[in-house]
């Protein structure tokens, strides 16, 4: 009970214009930040950061956090409409989102993912507010043998996402952990694959390489095509094109499912929205009635990926607000924020500055609010990208892709890594090898490799059958890769 | 068909009108000629990492206190990769005429010898050496091994066992020479974020995070176990110091941030960043935020500020070369 009444003295806080206005211009921001592919949340967060420098905290916290929610939903706006995830955990949002729009029903690919987004953001405030300490506790006990264990299991979920060609999916996962490898080694600080080029010291920037590889191929094969006058997809009756009431309804617990997994996963510092979002995703498929819909336009799997990563914003909180440890790159800003008003993230602020905690709790409910209304409205708007020619919006699409994949590090050689990342995917595209299991090994290929030779140092090879939570997410994992192919080898014996 | 052909060329030539154009305006914003007073336009203060870590805070603050003392604009520009190689080469293609003014750290020493790099260490011209910020090293308060005492007990009773955690370069160099000079092992395991690390201490899968004591700032859990200095820290009168435990040599590791510029920047642009430092460094606002901290606030002009950088070089090839 005392909880609901500081919750309310928290809503009493930001009563007034100026912590609203804060929300309006954090959402709105957010929104764009996410859309915009190059601009991720943790860099809308950054970009936004000096500018809370001189306002009260409590003002340039919440102003931050509600991009930083907001951004987690923009991401699937260009996922849905173009193909071009504007955030690295908007890519499982365009497995099922752009062909709804292929299909004329991109209203269905935006309405449900903003409806899942809404209810996922709020699932992991609630959660934020409820179960912080002893979810807190448990995070930290995570070992590297544990996250390396979790990593696999995410990468398990290739053989799910692959259908048919899981040889090729396979294949292409390996290629993005071998793009992975390019860089220093994290470990042991040897260079790979770097010819002494110093901006391949770091590998291939995750951004540049998700943009071109999802958009410019795209562009590339509509190119190739050559068909210039066509709109994007067919037309369909008015009356359908957005879901109804009854429909958001039945995607309720493909909803709850993948907002749970959102907010556990983003709880784990080092983990993030990407694999949650891809997580969820094939948790949806696999709990689905109808799973051989996913991927040709379900509304269940953009349900399942927008809610889960929009969920994971709650989840990523409560590390820094219960033991002053970010869990993502977006909360790390938020504690530089934080730290120029002289304040220090942390349990701490719970009775020093109850203020601006509860103030912050209220604030996320708002700006969730704020979120759904500014999304509802301008879906409206969204949903005329997909009527633009062609003829205008490839030039658009590289445009973009140039001016985004340069704003990750203000550097050309992104543009240009970007741009080959394109013709590689084009490439594997035309001989069937699809580009979500690459982003999968990328995303997941760092935290694989350096987690696993931490546990090995920490505890030898033994460590990952010894210790109960990681041998188990083994075991998932195993049957994981294994479940399609005994799956494949029934159905040709049954025929 | 041949409609479609010229839809093809029109739009291929397009995207290259736009990427020509993109470059071109990026030359142009480096070519510009200096003027004999300074500064006349904005000078962009360069910082190697990513926005929103201590670098980053501290450029930002320097800027915030620098305009009560100048009309000059500066602009903070993330460059970050490559350990902050990326950053330096970026200096090193401007001009030197005093508008790039890049934040520092020890860290880029490290990286610089970690990577083998070509660029010449006094590529540029070290003027500022602000802050020097303690290394320590960090235990968790619930854990078994707390104090100074527990851990040397500790790796004394498991030789080769004892895990501790920390950012690759000035904090692992930090790691191994401790180990030397209390004569004991470990498992060094490196993290590249240091907050990660600390989780791990906290959790309990590592004994012992190298660090600095801002760093514990907001989390209980944790705490400094000993700190590098000569005396006992005023604003952490319960931590002992590397001397009081018996470790001698270690009372001047630090990880320190300063300003440097392209060298064959002019002297009296120098010596204009001289005069802007001093007053900075003596400003309370600026030295209240690092203070607290347990940061020493000094100024340390270009001689011997090039003259450390010189022993950091060497330090670091004896530790990292191992």
């Amino acid at each position: 009970m005392e909880l609901i009444t500081h919750l309310l003295e928290g809503f009493g806080y930001i009563a007034g214009v100026a912590p609203f206005l804060a929300i309006v211009v954090g959402v709105i921001a957010g929104i764009f930040v996410g859309a915009m592919p190059g601009l991720s949340p943790s860099m809308g967060v950054a970009i936004l950061l000096p500018f809370t420098f001189k306002m009260p905290p409590l003002i340039g916290l919440v102003l931050l956090t509600a991009v930083y929610l907001a951004s987690n939903y923009g991401g699937s706006i260009t996922a849905v409409t173009i193909n071009t995830p504007g955030t690295p955990s908007a890519v499982a949002t365009a497995f099922d989102g752009y062909p709804l729009t292929l299909q004329g029903k991109a209203g269905w690919g935006l309405g449900v993912s903003l409806v899942a987004s809404t209810v996922g953001g709020m699932v992991g405030i609630i959660i934020l507010i409820l179960f912080s300490q002893p979810l807190a506790a448990v995070a930290v006990k995570m070992h590297p043998a544990e996250y390396f264990s979790l990593a696999l299991f995410g990468l398990s979920t290739v053989a799910s996402l692959a259908g048919k060609d899981w040889a090729k999916a396979f294949t292409a996962a390996l290629l993005g952990l071998l793009i992975n490898t390019i860089g220093i080694d994290p470990i042991s600080g040897v260079k790979r694959y770097t010819f002494g080029e110093t901006n391949l010291f770091d590998g291939f920037d995750f951004i540049p390489a998700l943009i071109g590889l999802f958009a410019l191929s795209e562009v590339f094969s509509k190119i190739e095509e050559g068909s210039w006058k066509t709109q994007l997809k067919g037309e369909i009756s008015k009356k359908e094109q957005w879901p109804t009431l009854k429909d958001y309804w039945n995607l309720k617990w493909a909803t709850l499912q993948a907002s749970l997994v959102g907010t556990l996963i983003g709880i784990f510092p080092g983990a993030g929205s990407a694999i949650a979002s891809f997580l969820a995703y094939d948790l949806g498929k696999r709990t689905s009635k109808h799973p051989e819909t996913f991927g040709k336009g379900n509304p269940e799997g953009v349900a399942a990926a927008e809610a889960a990563n929009s969920a994971s914003v709650g989840g990523a909180m409560v590390p820094l607000l219960t033991l002053g440890i970010p869990g993502s790159a977006s909360t790390a800003v938020l504690i530089g924020a934080l730290m120029i008003h002289d304040l220090a993230p942390g349990p701490l602020l719970f009775t020093e500055r109850p203020d601006l905690i509860y103030g912050l709790f209220a604030s996320m409910f708002v700006a969730n609010g704020v979120m759904f209304l500014l999304g509802y409205w301008g879906s409206r708007l969204w949903i005329k990208v997909t009527k633009v020619p062609l003829n205008v919006l490839i030039p658009l699409i590289i445009s973009i892709a140039s001016v985004g994949s340069f704003a990750v590090k203000n550097s050309l050689f992104d543009v240009g890594a970007c741009f080959g990342f394109g013709v590689v995917g084009w490439l594997l595209k035309r001989y069937g090898y699809p580009m979500a299991p690459i982003v999968l090994g990328m995303v997941l290929g760092k935290l694989m490799e350096v987690n696993f030779r931490r546990a090995v140092i920490m505890g030898g090879y033994g460590v990952f059958f010894h210790r109960p939570a990681s041998l188990i997410l083994l075991l998932i994992s195993v049957a994981a890769f294994a479940y399609p192919l005994i799956q494949m080898r029934k159905q040709e014996r049954v025929p | 068909m041949r409609r479609t052909y010229l839809n093809r060329f029109l739009i291929l030539g397009l995207a290259v009108l736009i990427g020509c154009a993109f470059g071109a305006s990026l030359f142009a914003a480096g070519k510009k000629e200096s003027a004999p007073a300074f500064p006349t336009k904005p000078i962009r203060l360069i910082v190697y990492t990513a926005p929103g870590g201590a670098l980053d805070i501290t450029a930002r603050k320097f800027t915030e206190i620098a305009g009560k003392y100048t009309k000059a604009t500066f602009v903070v520009e993330n460059k970050a990769g490559a350990g902050g190689m990326v950053g330096w080469e970026y200096v090193l293609s401007q001009p030197a005429d005093g508008y790039t003014l890049m934040a520092v750290t020890k860290t880029l020493i490290a990286n610089l010898v970690a990577t083998d790099s070509k660029i010449d260490p006094f590529s540029l011209d070290w003027i500022a050496f602000l802050i020097n910020d303690p290394e320590c090293i960090i235990t968790g308060k619930k854990n078994k091994v707390k104090t100074a005492q527990d851990i040397f007990a500790d790796a004394k009773a498991r030789p080769g066992q004892q895990i501790w955690v920390a950012p690759p370069g000035v904090d692992e160099v930090m790691t191994y020479k401790v180990w030397t000079k209390a004569g004991i092992t470990g498992k060094y395991v490196p993290y590249d974020s240091g907050a990660q690390a600390m989780a791990a201490v906290i959790g309990g899968q590592a004994e012992v995070y190298v660090g600095n004591p801002a760093d514990i700032q907001g989390k209980p859990d944790l705490m400094i176990a000993a700190l590098s200095a000569t005396k006992r820290l005023p604003q952490f009168p319960d931590v002992p110091t590397f001397k009081e435990l018996g470790l001698e040599g270690l009372d001047e590791e630090s990880m320190w941030r300063g300003f440097a510029v392209k060298k064959g920047t002019p002297d009296s642009i120098v010596a204009w960043y001289d005069d802007l430092f001093a007053k900075v460094n003596q400003d309370p606002d600026w030295r209240q935020f690092f203070e607290k901290n347990g940061m020493e606030l000094v100024h340390y002009k270009r001689d011997k500020f090039n003259q450390m950088i010189k022993n950091e070089l060497q330090d670091f090839k004896t530790y990292l070369k191992k």
